[in-house]
């Protein structure tokens, strides 16, 4: 019907300073007293991987992993965050390697899927940008070789 | 400049709420896409879902962006960044889980930290078709809601009964709010706000104290 295209909304939409700072400051406070709560690290996980700063998007992996290890029973979200992460970073073997994991657990999950079409979208995109490298690459080889040919014909 | 109509669409955001499993995920499918997965198929929301959906309401058209937020606790601190800039809120409970309804107000002390009063909620009661084992009765839920001055409505994503009426009753009312969503409008702060969650770990997302609110600094966007 009228739904549109496939859509993370985490990936979209990041947290504004101050919002991302509240999430930070709670996670160095808990830090400090050296015990740090699940809930307080993926919440600080989750508004890093929302960034568009990279080295955030770095940082909030990190973490992700970190839970992902300590805490099975937020392995799901961790999957799904891991694979958005990844995706936002360009990383999209990684991203699709995480959101597998998922949707081999939930193989109907909807969110799930939504986030394995934009990583082929961008595959797919990225890919013909590769080939139209490649492509350029070759047309100025064979460019080269015709200009060879002819100055060695000509001799 | 001629009438409303020729203007483009308007842009209508929503946000579902109410605790896990109470059927938000499956409203919400069924309303976009008319679909209905199989109970044992359908999975938890992570974090937050989003879909665009356009219809036409009272002559205009609207696009509507509707965000799905997950019920579970766990994630109460995402869930609160996504209020912002909300016109209308569902407020979804299982008619055949009491704890489910008894869960609302809690909904809507949240809610009122981040919206303004003129926002538009509606309660949506959902599972209708389960009616061999209701536990709350549709005078008790509309007693609520008419308290809560709210709009209410009944319905099941199973059978689709009553699923576009609550999406088409929280769009009438909020076309009949221009305050809403015509220009100028002003929103009230949003964020992330520490130490408002009733477990460890679990905040608010409220800026911080005077750096909204009234200054009308903030990007309202
Ligand atoms: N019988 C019946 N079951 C329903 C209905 N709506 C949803 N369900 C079932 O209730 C369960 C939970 O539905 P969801 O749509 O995932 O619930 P939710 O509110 O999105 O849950 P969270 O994402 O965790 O917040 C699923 O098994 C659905 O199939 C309904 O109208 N009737
Ligand atoms: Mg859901």
């Amino acid at each position: 019907m009228t739904t549109e295209l496939p859509y993370a909304a985490d990936a979209e939409v990041s947290l504004s300073y101050d919002e991302l700072e509240v999430l930070r400051l709670q996670y160095q406070k808990e830090l400090s007293q050296s015990h740090v709560t699940i809930q307080t690290k993926f919440n600080y996980a989750w508004g890093l991987v929302k960034s568009p700063v990279r080295e955030h998007q770095v940082e909030g992996v990190r973490l992700l992993q970190e839970i992902y290890r300590a805490e099975p029973t937020r392995r799901r979200e961790c999957l799904y965050y891991l694979a958005l992460g990844y995706y936002k970073m360009g990383n999209y073997e990684e991203a699709r390697r995480f959101n597998s994991l998922l949707m081999e657990k939930e193989p109907s999950n909807l969110q799930a899927q939504s986030l394995a079409h934009l990583i082929d979208e961008r595959v797919t995109k990225e890919g013909y940008i590769g080939m139209a490298l490649a492509g350029g690459a070759a047309a100025i080889g064979a460019i080269l070789l015709t200009s060879l040919i002819r100055r060695a014909a000509r001799k | 400049m001629s009438g409303d109509k020729d203007k483009g669409p308007v842009n209508v955001k929503l946000l579902l709420i109410g605790n896990s499993s109470v059927g938000k995920s499956s409203l919400l499918l069924r309303f976009s896409d008319e679909q209905w997965l199989p109970e044992d198929e359908s999975s938890a929301t992570i974090g937050v879902d989003f879909r665009v959906h356009k219809m036409e309401v009272k002559g205009r058209k609207v696009k509507l962006s509707i965000w799905d937020t997950a019920g579970q606790e766990r994630f109460r601190t995402i869930t609160s960044s996504y209020y912002r800039g909300a016109q209308g809120i569902i407020l979804v409970y299982d008619v055949a889980n009491r704890e489910s309804f008894d869960a609302l107000p809690r909904w809507y002390s949240e809610l009122e930290t981040y919206v303004s009063q003129a926002v538009v909620k509606i309660i949506v009661g959902n599972k209708v078709d389960k009616e061999f084992s209701r536990q709350v009765t549709y005078a008790e839920g509309q007693r609520f809601a008419e308290r809560m001055n709210s709009l209410f409505v009944e319905a099941s994503a199973k059978t689709s009964t009553g699923v576009k009426e609550a999406f088409q009753q929280v769009v009438e009312k909020i076309l009949d709010t221009p305050e809403l969503w015509a220009p100028v409008t002003k929103r009230p702060g949003v964020g992330l706000n520490a130490d408002n969650g009733s477990m460890p770990g679990s905040i608010n997302l409220s800026e911080p104290q005077g750096s909204s609110a009234e200054g009308g600094g903030g990007c309202g966007c």
